[in-house]
């Protein structure tokens, strides 16, 4: 299957979430994509973007620090990789609120862990990888043709 | 990000104008949270906000603990079908009063 990949470099600083968010817009909307699910792949994105910048790098005391976003389309599928070079952060070993948890009343809720439960949500395919001193985050939506 | 905050006697209303995410969340925090302190009921117009994250529901869930402890109400107006998803795929929507116009929200407080 042909693959188009493209990407662009971020300033690891939390004011480059929405222009990391413009980049995922402009190239999902181009393939096609419809807006209800180019916001939720721009909010699982922005959820781990977040976490790269505050937590792999910023935690880490790492300054000048970029996040790679690369994007691949083939006809079947539209992915994200997020790419950094802070220490190895695997989102899925967060714990991640349960299904009691997230039924309690509001007052009582422990609110940590929401963002990585949204990113893996929010996407039909989540997954982490650790390669070559990078973290890859990669996030894939399949393309469906309705037509067919 | 932009905020415009109205007072009357126990409602205070606050327009959002923009994203909430990481970036901008601790601002909107800072803007708001004094007046929400003072007010029995809140309003809030989200008819201009396009992206609320998980950083965006963490101020929401500070509204509503201050509001709670004082028997008031948080009501929404004008969340995109985008932001309910969320909203709902995290429970906030229970919790929630959420109208499509100002003066539905007004009748609910």
């Amino acid at each position: 299957m042909e693959n188009d990949t493209e990407s662009k470099k971020f300033k690891a600083t939390l004011d480059s979430l929405s222009s990391i968010r413009e980049y995922v817009t402009e190239q999902a909307s181009k393939a096609g994509i419809d807006k209800n699910r180019i916001y939720k792949l721009c909010l699982a994105v922005d959820e781990i973007a977040t976490n790269i910048i505050n937590y792999g790098y910023l935690r880490s005391g790492i300054k000048n620090a970029h996040v790679q976003a690369i994007i691949t389309k083939n006809a079947k599928h539209f992915s994200v990789v997020l790419e950094d070079t802070a220490p190895p952060f695997n989102p899925f070993e967060r714990e991640l609120p349960n299904d009691e948890e997230l039924n309690k009343p509001l007052e009582e809720r422990p609110i940590g862990g929401l963002g990585i439960m949204l990113a893996k949500d929010s996407v039909d395919e989540f997954r982490y990888e650790y390669k070559n001193s990078t973290n890859r985050n990669i996030f894939r939506i399949n393309i469906c043709n309705e037509d067919t | 990000m932009d905020v415009k905050i109205s007072t009357t006697d126990k409602i205070v209303t606050i327009a959002v104008e923009g994203s909430i995410d990481s970036n901008t969340a601790g601002d909107l925090q800072s803007k708001i949270m004094d007046k929400v302190a003072e007010s029995q009921n809140v309003l809030l117009d989200f008819s201009k906000v396009d992206f609320v994250s998980s950083a965006g529901l963490r101020v929401l869930l500070m509204i509503y603990r201050q509001i709670k402890s004082k028997n008031g109400k948080v009501v929404l107006v004008g969340v995109s079908e985008e932001i309910y998803d969320v909203m709902s795929m995290t429970g906030f929507v229970n919790f929630f009063e959420i109208t499509d116009t100002i003066e539905n929200a007004l009748k609910t407080l």
